[in-house]
């Protein structure tokens, strides 16, 4: 399968924008099985000019690859893609998660993508198409701006959050649907002495409930894999398992996570735009973009 | 030299805008001209135009003004168009229209038209029957007696008499306009990233409001603009929009359909300005020549009788014709002739494996997230997943 198709995807989330850059040999289908990720980088938005953080997330992922923007066949977008002038197509949210957790894990069958405002479920076949999808309510609570939010309260920093709340051995529930309410909840608990490592996880706590309530909502089975900006959030992860050992019979679902879950969304769009450039360079479909 | 694109597109979003309709004002203020409103979807303009008065279209307000008054007028299960129709007149922002005609679309607006004359008795009223009958014997001579009977009522109204050489003069100046519309979504269809539908649809649009003569100098300008616009071409997926041909849906809703994912490649929204197909003749007797182009170059649309073509092939011949990968129904909630018509577009589309989504809006809605999800889906599910 050669010669080798370079193409790049970009995740333009709320608070972050993540970058991946794929090589894939001529031929290689939807399945795309020789991919190979050559970079992914991410870069926190922080009241920053999203397009200006897009540009530099984009070419940082390009130096790291080490491939020149001229070689990449297709930019493709997921989240906020309209951001980004140079983008050639744009894939939806769930298409890029499915397509990216497959990738990452060939065993996965479900996908929970935890952004910084909404957190959904996403059930997908061997092939990445999603079968059926469930998202949080508009309430940010459960996603990863309400926990970024906490942090700051509790003066710990994004990196420590993992590793303190799994040291929480006596968790304090949090409510699982009012932001609003669930931050006068953690006000209470700091009044009240409770140690931030029992604070952090009665949230994932509280998250895991209503992240695994979207799974059972889209009947999921066997491997779910945790993406997003929370995929490497052990305390999360931590918090769903006990979750889905409580509540779901034992053997039918196992949350896994990927180092580069993270990078999910993006990978997985990077993975369709190489498709989409195969199709659209025969030549029956050049003319689907009036080339 | 060429005006740059983004004036064009602000001008014509100004228009879009003003509810208060002070480019009319202003108009009849420079020319000293009458004023008569249109509702969706055809009116011959041609005739109004003959008698030197500007027809005026009128969309309904969006969601620029919150309906209070209007909604006293319609019980619930009735679509938003006339009741912010109303709320316009109630407010006093059409008192510059000397009077104002009522297309044939749906029982609402015959309805609409009745309030009209109790709610305005000085005002010049009229519900524009067109024929059910597209034979030329009885179809056409009805169509060409009520073309001849608005072109009476239009001259007293203006105290200038319809001219048969005139009225073949605005013909003239009318077919310019729809061929300078055809050319635009020519343009679309074949390049639609130069020519994003919200942008098409403002310019479009504007002709509701400017002298056909002015809409066509900005046709015109915006075709040389988008054509040298620097837009590089966009891999999404092309979709015809139906049920749009009476309310309007906000342009924050085209504007959302484009974001995710799609390419609108054929439309029928502000479906009166290109009614008639390809030019009205310029030939004999102008009253005729404007019956024959309706009975037999008339668009298909919900609201038209149709006798003899099966539901169905005109969508399917659009969405042939530009190539278009999908078909989303987007008409607005309560309408009538767009609903009762979708199942059976549905089932053509069926039969020729053309997919499909669905949804509905009002002019006011604010939130696009849900349909945005859809249209997102959708344009995916066309992209990744149709036989290649």
């Amino acid at each position: 399968m050669s010669p080798t198709i370079v193409t790049a995807g970009i995740d333009i989330g709320t608070s972050a924008v993540k970058a991946a850059v794929v090589r894939s040999g001529q031929g290689g289908g939807r399945e795309r099985q020789d991919a190979v990720l050559a970079s992914r980088v991410a870069e926190r938005i922080r009241r920053r000019d999203p397009r200006q953080v897009i540009r530099q997330c984009y070419e940082a992922a390009l130096a790291e690859a080490g491939v020149d923007s001229k070689e990449v066949a297709y930019v493709a977008t997921t989240g906020e893609g309209e951001l980004c002038e140079f983008r050639v197509g744009h894939f939806y949210g769930m298409t890029a998660h499915a397509r990216g957790a497959l990738f990452l894990d060939p065993e996965a069958r479900a996908a929970v993508d935890v952004g910084a405002l909404h957190g959904r479920a996403i059930r997908l076949d061997e092939r990445s198409k999603v079968l059926g999808y469930q998202m949080t309510s508009q309430c940010a609570s459960g996603t990863g701006q309400f926990l970024e939010n906490i942090a700051r309260y509790l003066g710990v920093t994004l990196e420590e959050i993992g590793p303190l709340s799994t040291k929480g051995d006596a968790p304090e529930k949090i409510s699982g649907i009012c932001a609003v309410l669930a931050e006068t909840d953690v006000i209470n608990l700091v009044s009240r002495g409770i140690s931030v490592p029992n604070i952090l996880r009665g949230i994932h706590e509280s998250m895991a409930g209503r992240l695994v309530k979207l799974l059972r909502a889209i009947r999921a089975q066997g491997v779910v894999l945790l993406t997003g900006g929370l995929a490497t959030d052990e305390g999360l992860l931590c918090a769903m398992r006990d979750e889905v050992k409580s509540s779901w019979k034992a053997g039918a679902i196992e949350v896994r996570t990927h180092a580069d879950g993270v990078h999910a969304g993006a990978i997985g769009a990077a993975l369709w735009g190489a498709y989409r450039h195969e199709r659209l360079t025969t030549k029956s479909s050049q003319k689907e973009i009036g080339a | 030299m060429s005006q740059p694109l983004s004036e064009i597109v602000d001008r014509a979003d100004t228009l879009y805008n003003d509810i208060d309709l002070a480019q009319v004002r202003a108009t009849k203020e420079r020319t000293g001209h009458r004023a008569v409103g249109y509702m969706p979807i055809y009116v011959p303009r041609e005739v109004v135009h003959a008698a030197a008065i500007l027809p005026v279209g009128l969309m309904g307000a969006g969601d620029r003004i919150e309906v209070i008054r209007g909604d006293a007028y319609f019980q619930s299960y009735i679509c938003q168009i006339p009741r912010s129709t109303i709320e316009l007149a109630l407010t006093g922002r059409l008192d510059c229209l000397d009077g104002c005609l009522f297309p044939s679309i749906c029982d609402v607006i015959r309805n609409l038209s009745g309030m009209w004359q109790l709610l305005f008795p000085g005002k010049y009223t009229r519900y524009v029957d067109v024929p059910q009958n597209y034979e030329r014997a009885v179809g056409g001579r009805y169509w060409e007696e009520e073309l001849r009977h608005l072109a009476r009522d239009m001259g007293e109204l203006s105290g200038h008499a319809v001219r048969d050489d005139e009225l073949r003069a605005s013909i003239d100046v009318y077919n310019r306009n729809r061929r300078l519309l055809g050319e635009l979504y020519r343009l679309r269809a074949e390049e639609p990233w130069r020519v994003p539908t919200w942008e098409a649809y403002l310019v479009v649009r504007a002709g509701n409001v400017l002298p056909v003569e002015e809409h066509s100098r900005m046709l015109e300008d915006y075709l040389a603009a988008a054509r040298s616009a620097d837009r590089p071409p966009r891999d999404q997926s092309r979709v015809v929009v139906v049920g749009s041909f009476c309310e309007q849906p906000p342009l924050g809703l085209l504007k959302t359909l484009e974001r995710a994912g799609c390419f609108i490649v054929g439309d029928d929204l502000v479906l009166g300005a290109r009614w008639i197909e390809g030019d009205v003749s310029l030939e004999g007797d102008p009253f005729r020549a404007l019956s024959d182009a309706f009975l037999t170059r008339s668009v298909s649309t919900a609201s038209r009788y149709e006798a003899t073509a099966p539901k169905g092939q005109s969508l399917i011949s659009t969405v042939r014709r530009t190539h278009a990968e999908g078909v989303v129904f987007c008409a607005p909630s309560f309408c009538d002739p767009a609903l009762l018509e979708q199942p059976m577009l549905e089932q053509a589309l069926d039969r020729e494996g053309i997919p499909y989504t669905a949804f509905k809006y009002a002019e006011n809605l604010g939130q696009f997230q849900v349909i945005r999800e859809q249209a997102g889906t959708f344009a995916d599910s066309i992209k990744l997943w149709s036989e290649p």
